[in-house]
């Protein structure tokens, strides 16, 4: 009797259902993030190792090279794997890098205002206003270019609009309540900070930086393309696409490649990042806590 | 509004000067010419007299004002391979990339209008569907990918259109339809979004409830007040297609700023990168600057202000 009363009053949970889209981007992401784990621990694992014997091997005829050789007889599959990792670090480092600067400036700037909101802002339209993915490509061209270069100069500039959207959380949260008793009863504004401030901008930081993924994965790549970043013989999906340009006739898989896990990892990312917005932005406003 | 063009103009200024202060950093940080410039067995006393004949024996402080005075007079300098006017050779290469980017721009943007109207008008989601998916994979490719893409089809299987150079109207098609397809899919995305919240506003459901035709609705009330935020974002935009150019640029071979730009950095032929990146900032902030007095002029919202 109790038993059939609990099922009659209890709500009827409601299944969480996800999206097609993000399903779609789970099995892409997941699929790149596999490719990228595994393969290294394949028996034939070389990404460098050259036999100009095997060059120009296409995919899918000699079991040692599952997916060919390029013109350096080196393994495709192991190049891919290891251009993923690369790719991959690297963005994900570039993203926490700004992630981190962008809220820390967004959030000061934001709880206390004056002349740092107003360097912020001025900083922020200035960058708004300038084409910065040309002079990226001249600052990353003119000092030698490398991975850390491409990693520090990305990592370093990118966090505007961290701090833009940060900052206007902090600002909100500056007069509330739960902000403002601690202060009064003696609590040092560091705690105050980290133990207030800081729980309540990260769902905003984490969506910004679920969608930057797919546009830093794109801007490097972009640079790798034109031969800036990760130096050969270590592999990247730019480079690697650009090196099987030249072979495009005869060869295209030498850049098709590549290009595929690419556009499983970028469209996986956005796919993801656009669900993850959705729901995060939902949970909010369920809360009704922000704004 | 002259209160709102003065701090616009202002911070156009700023903004320049960022760009110039970047450039003239990356000069300096590259070190002094000379010895880059001459044969290797120039004598140290060669190389001082070149540095000194170029002007970097002067105070940095110095060379910085000369790099400010340059911006006003237009003098970056001579390219230190060519020994020619820095400023000329750039100016030389800007019509093939305004080609570039003017036609991508001008085919996105109408094609994206005319997709935008035609789901709002047939209120397909079958459309809206493709679209989104579409768009999604497109953004999801970066354009040099998608070019070689587009190479591989046309130039590759098909042999119709020619992958390299600027000889023909031919050689313009691959790519302005790389850059055309990035624009298409961002304006669509935008003016969707604008027009579907649009359809929300109580003055358009009553404007049909009252039983006015849906097309001339979604062209006198719902288009009007959409174009705005996507004009808006047009301005801010150009700095995206700038920087996509330069990379199409490269795929194609195409003799635009972008090549000049990416040949002259990798040779260290610092004069060129300083003008062709105060070139292209200028245009940029004029055009953003111009769109942003446009909108507010047109928005009577805030034109009063």
């Amino acid at each position: 009797m109790t038993a059939q009363l609990a099922t009659v009053t209890a709500p009827a949970p409601r299944r969480w259902r996800p999206r097609p889209g993000a399903v779609v981007g789970a099995v892409m992401l997941g699929a790149v993030l596999l490719l990228t784990a595994v393969v290294p621990l394949l028996p034939g694992f070389d990404p460098m190792g050259q036999d100009l014997r095997a060059a120009l091997l296409p995919p899918f005829t000699d079991p040692a090279h599952p997916l060919g050789t390029d013109a350096l007889g080196r393994d495709l599959l192991s190049r891919i794997a290891l251009a993923s990792a690369v790719t991959l670090g690297m963005t994900l480092l570039i993203v926490a890098m700004n992630a981190v600067i962008g809220t820390t400036i967004g959030i000061l700037a934001g709880y206390f205002g004056g002349r740092l909101e107003a360097l912020v802002t001025l900083l922020s339209n200035v960058t708004l206003a300038m084409p910065v993915v040309l002079l990226l490509i001249a600052i990353c061209a003119v000092l030698r270019p490398s991975a850390g270069l491409t990693i520090l100069v990305l990592g370093c500039t990118w966090w505007v609009g961290y701090a833009r959207v940060t900052r206007n959380v902090a600002a909100s949260l500056r007069r509330q309540d739960f902000v403002v008793s601690p202060l009064t009863q003696g609590a040092d504004t560091l705690w105050v900070l980290t133990r207030h401030i800081v729980p309540n901008v990260r769902p905003h930081t984490l969506i910004i930086a679920a969608t930057d993924i797919a546009t830093i994965v794109l801007i490097t790549s972009s640079l790798e393309y034109l031969g800036l970043g990760v130096q050969p013989p270590v592999p990247s999906w730019g480079s690697m696409i650009f090196d099987g340009q030249r072979h495009l006739g005869a060869d295209p898989w030498l850049s098709l490649l590549p290009g595929i896990v690419m556009l499983l990892a970028v469209g996986g990312a956005q796919f993801l990042s656009q669900q993850f917005t959705a729901e995060t932005r939902g949970g909010l406003l369920r809360k009704g806590g922000m704004r | 509004m002259l209160l709102f063009i003065a701090r616009r103009l202002a911070l156009a200024v700023a903004t320049v000067l960022t760009v110039v202060t970047v450039a003239f950093a990356l000069g300096r940080a590259t070190g002094e010419p000379g010895a880059l410039l001459l044969p290797d067995n120039a004598t140290q006393a060669e190389v001082d007299a070149l540095n000194a004949a170029l002007g970097f024996d002067r105070p940095l402080i110095v060379q910085y004002l000369d790099t400010l005075l340059g911006l006003v007079t237009g003098d970056f300098g001579d390219s230190y391979r060519l020994r020619e006017s820095a400023l000329g050779l750039v100016l030389e290469r800007v019509p093939a990339t305004v080609e570039l980017a003017f036609w991508a721009f001008v085919i996105g943007l109408v094609l994206a209008v005319a997709a935008a109207l035609t789901i709002q008008l047939t209120g397909s989601r079958v459309l809206r569907a493709i679209a989104g998916w579409a768009g999604a994979v497109r953004q999801s490719v970066p354009d040099f990918f998608f070019a070689l893409l587009l190479v591989l089809v046309f130039s590759v299987l098909l042999g119709v259109l020619p992958s390299l150079g600027r000889t023909s109207y031919a050689s313009l098609v691959l790519p302005v339809l790389t850059l055309a397809t990035g624009q298409f899919v961002m304006y669509l995305r935008l003016l969707d979004s604008a027009l579907s919240e649009q359809a929300e506003q109580d003055h358009v459901r009553t404007a049909i409830a009252q039983g006015q035709r849906r097309s001339s609705v979604l062209f006198t009330r719902m288009l009007p007040n959409a174009a705005l935020p996507v004009l808006g974002m047009a301005g801010l935009n150009l700095g995206g297609l700038l920087g996509g150019t330069v990379v199409v640029e490269v795929v194609f071979a195409w003799p635009g700023l972008g090549q000049l730009l990416t040949s002259a950095v990798s040779q260290r032929d610092f004069p060129i990168v300083q003008a062709g990146l105060v070139f292209v900032a200028l245009a940029f902030v004029i055009v953003n600057t111009g769109v942003d007095v446009l909108v507010r002029r047109i928005d009577t919202r805030t034109a009063a202000a």
